[in-house]
Order: C-alpha cells, then structure tokens, then sequence
C-alpha cells in the first residue's frame, strides 16, 4: 500500500517535472519553431474553438456596429426618397425645357413658391415681376397645360391665382371645337357624376349647348374667346357629365392637365406673345413638348455614350498595343538569351541580386 | 472515480473551454473572466496532481496557440496552478462557497502572475499595473463566475446517490 502511494508521489512528481521542463522549453524555443507549433494546434485540434471564437467576436462588432448601421441604412433610405423627388423636378425641368424651345418667344420661366399658410392653397408666388415684363392677366402655363392668372405684379415678384381659385373662369372648348362653355374650379362634392371618384382638384365645364354631348376622355382646351387665355392650352379631359337643374345646358366634371401639388416651375406668357397665333399649335399635339424634352435628353445621353464608347475604344488600343510591344520585346530578348533553367523561370532574379556563389 | 463521474467531469471541462471561446470574446471586457482557469482547477481537485499538471500544461498550450508571441507562457502557469490546485485539494475540501471564490480567485491571480513572468513581455509601472490592479479585478471576476458555475454545475459534478 505504501510502495504505490510512494510510486504514484513519484509518477505526479516526474509528470509535473516533465509538463514544467516542455512549458518552459517552448518558452526558449525560436519563434518560427514557436509559430510553426502553435499554426499545427490551430489548424488541427483548435480549429473548431478559432471558429467559435472568431464567430462570437463576428457577433460582437455587428452588435456593436448596428447603431452605425442603422443610422447609415437610413440616410441611404433618405437619399433613396430624394434621388425620386430629384428624379421627378428633373423630368418636369426637361419638359418646361421643352415648352420653352416650343414657344421661342415672348415668355419668362418662374420659380413657383407656394405658402403654406390658411387661404394661400390657391394662389402662387413667382419668381418674376413687372421688370421681367410681367403683367397682371397674364397666363401661367405649364408643360401639362393651364396652370392658373398672374393677379398682382410687383417689381421683382408676382402672384398668381391657380384654376382651384374660386375667382378663376376659363373660355374653353373641346379640342376638336364641337362644344364650348366656361370653365370654373369644381368647389363642391355635391352633384358628382356617376362612378367619378371623389377629388379634391377637379373643374366643371358649364354653359355646354345642350346638343354638344362630350364623352369621357374628351381634351378640353382654352377657346381664346375671354381674351386672357389664348386659344389651345389644355385644361384637361372630360370625366362625365353633372347633374344638374339647368335644363338648357350641359355641365362636365374636368380632370385638370396640371395637378396643383406638382407646379414648381411655370412659364409666364408674356401680352405680346397673347396675339401670337401659333400658341394653338404647340399644345396641340400633348406629345410635342414631350419629345423635345426628349430629344434634349437623348443628345446629352448620346454625348455621353459617345465619350464613354470613345474611351473605352482608346483604353483598348492602348492595350492592345502594349501587349503587341511587349511580345516584340520578350522575342527579341529570349533571342539574345540562353535558354533558362527550370527554376529560374519559378524565381526571377532582381538585376541588382549578386550571381549564386558570390560572397559579399 | 467512477466512469460516469468522470464523464461528467469531462463535460463539465469541455463546456467551459467552449464557454471560454464564445461567451468571453462576446463579453469583451477589459477584465475577462477565465473560464479555461476555472476548468482546469474544477478537474486538478479531481486528479491526482500529475494529471493536474499534465491536464494544466495541455489546456495552456491550447490558449498558447493563439498567442504565438507568449507561446508557452500558458502551458507553464496552467501547469503551475493545475498541480498546485490538486495538491492543495485537501485544504479546499471543504464546501464553503466562499471558500471556493476564494479558491478560483487565488488560481486565477496565480495564473496571471506566473503568465506574466513567463511572457516577459511588460516592465515597470505596466507589470505592476497588471499585476496588482487589472489581474486581481479579473481574478475577482472569475471567482464570482466560477461560484456560481460550480452551484449550477454541482448536480453535474457531484450527483446526490439515491
């Protein structure tokens, strides 16, 4: 009994002897022996504890990075909702753009600044006044069509009202001129046709002749007869007929053209440009403004298609004649070299590396 | 000890090993709690001292392997405290929970001085930093943690006989 308690003091005593003397071995050992040990463990017998570990750290910086991660996830989403809104006030640009090169003359672009405030929601503040040759009854137009009347005109500013002013009246008509009538804001829900939904922007074309029935769809446009409008912006289309108690004339519900929440940028056509005929003929056809745009667009689209095809054709010959020179250069010079080793093709020698054998 | 007690201990030692690659380097403090200290002084108290040391010098070389630059350092301090823990089992017998804060707290401590030593790596006002402020604050973390992993791993350890 007492010979084994003593052989295993002395088993405990050599093993401990024996852990200590290899602790303090690989102490002393060189560290690429150290590395070349400490790699065999890793990839061997602590592989599956460096994954756990390096999940848990993984786990640990997301958590610790998602506050950054969120806040950068809303600025992306932020940006996101402007790069629309950009997108949207560039492709109105274009078209008002377009409705400028149609006119040529006898207009002034605005900026149309809308206040917030009670009993602003119809009328508009432009960016141009009496020095830019505004003057009072003057239309205010849009790429869509008829956006409202300049009313008041100070120096460098003016104020319009917009066709969902209770005051504006239009001379309209159908655009094939079958039917005539007056064109007024619709200012109450009251009398709604039939399967319309309820809007809050829409107009009523009154005083129709009885005999001139329109159908929904129909385009209706300025007839020029009020003397403020000239003949052909477009007011909308024809949604369906009202009822009402006049039994002598027809009342239409109108979609506008131009939708009041959207109007940032209007033209101010100037009085001279009021007796110019050919007004009627630029909103005849709704794509022409359009297409113009358009063609503006696709030239600078084009441009830059251009440029990049160009560059990216010169990057190509560059190449192409780098590569045909630098073929010429390895033939002639494996031409005037002798044949390499096999190695030495594995471990190019830098031409400042002294030959093998040579001391320092 | 019986088969399954020893299986037991084996899995309680494998836990916190696996314990101290996940939850520690998730906790990230500047003071970690060192579960590889407590599982190799809840198995040395098993084992005969020569086990403990070769149990010690094994788990070191393991937390060694990911710190090449001290490699060795480990071994030599978890030899050290796994002998010394099985040798001084006698005076730990007793089962006073304070005790064994106690316990962990001293193994841990011991480590780090032992680790330091080896290591050479810090000098002056950095070792006494360590050695005096930051490895008693963790060694005081570890022993709260061992405490308690040794209550909920005490029907583990030592099963009650029916």
């Amino acid at each position: 009994m007492a010979r084994a308690v003593r052989s295993g003091t002395r088993v405990d005593t050599v093993l401990l002897v024996a852990c200590c003397a290899m602790a303090l071995l690989t102490t002393v050992l060189p560290l690429n022996l150290r590395e070349a040990i400490a790699s065999g463990l890793r990839r061997t017998v602590v592989a599956p504890l460096v994954t756990l570990q390096q999940q848990a750290e993984r786990g640990r910086s997301a958590f610790l990075s998602r506050e950054a991660t969120t806040s950068r996830l809303d600025s992306v989403s932020l940006r996101n909702m402007q790069l629309s809104r950009l997108e949207g006030e560039n492709e109105r640009l274009r078209a008002l753009l377009g409705l400028g090169r149609q006119l040529e003359w006898g207009f002034v672009s605005a900026e149309a600044l809308r206040g917030g405030a009670i009993g602003e929601d119809h009328t508009l503040t432009l960016t141009v006044g009496s020095r830019a040759g505004v003057a009072a009854k003057t239309p205010v137009v849009a790429p869509e069509g008829l956006v409202g009347m300049v009313r008041t005109v100070d120096p460098s500013t003016s104020l319009a009202i917009l066709w969902t002013h209770p005051d504006f009246a239009a001379s309209a008509m159908s655009a094939d001129r079958s039917a005539y009538g007056i064109v007024y804001p619709h200012l109450s829900e009251s009398g709604r046709a039939e399967g319309v939904p309820p809007e809050r922007y829409l107009l009523e074309l009154r005083g129709v002749a009885f005999r001139s029935a329109l159908k929904s769809g129909t385009e209706i446009v300025t007839s020029g007869l009020g003397g403020v409008y000239p003949a052909g912006i477009p007011i909308g289309t024809v949604l369906g007929e009202l009822q009402t108690s006049e039994g002598w004339a027809r009342t239409y519900l109108v979609r506008p053209a131009v939708r009041p929440p959207d109007v940032s940028n209007v033209i101010v056509l100037l009085p001279k440009k009021l007796e110019d005929q050919s007004i009627e003929k630029i909103w005849r056809s709704a794509a022409s403004a359009d297409s113009a745009a358009r063609r503006i667009a696709a030239a600078g689209d084009s441009i830059a298609r251009r440029a990049a095809e160009d560059s990216t054709r010169a990057a190509n010959t560059a190449a192409a004649r780098r590569a045909a020179d630098s073929t010429a250069r390895v033939a002639s010079d494996s031409a005037r070299r002798p044949p390499a080793r096999g190695d030495s093709a594995r471990s190019p020698v830098r031409p400042d590396t002294p030959p093998a054998g040579a001391r320092p | 000890m019986s088969w399954t007690r020893s299986a037991r201990a084996v899995l309680a030692f494998l836990l916190l090993v696996l314990l101290h690659y996940t939850v520690r380097p998730l906790l990230g403090w500047r003071t970690p709690v060192d579960f590889l200290v407590i599982a190799v002084l809840l198995s040395a108290v098993r084992v005969r001292p020569g086990a403990a040391a070769l149990i010690g010098f094994c788990t070191g070389l393991i937390a060694d392997s990911l710190t090449p630059s001290a490699f060795g350092a480990g071994a030599l301090a978890m030899t050290a405290v796994g002998a010394t823990a099985s040798w001084l089992k006698a005076v730990f017998f007793a089962d006073n929970i304070v005790l064994h804060g106690f316990f962990f707290f001293v193994g841990k401590w011991a480590f780090d001085i032992v680790y330091v030593t080896a290591e050479r790596r810090m000098h002056g006002v950095g070792l006494a930093t360590q050695l005096l402020l930051w490895s008693p604050l963790s060694a005081a973390l570890t022993a709260v943690v061992g405490v308690v992993l040794l209550l909920m791993l005490r029907p583990v350890l030592e099963p009650q006989s029916a």
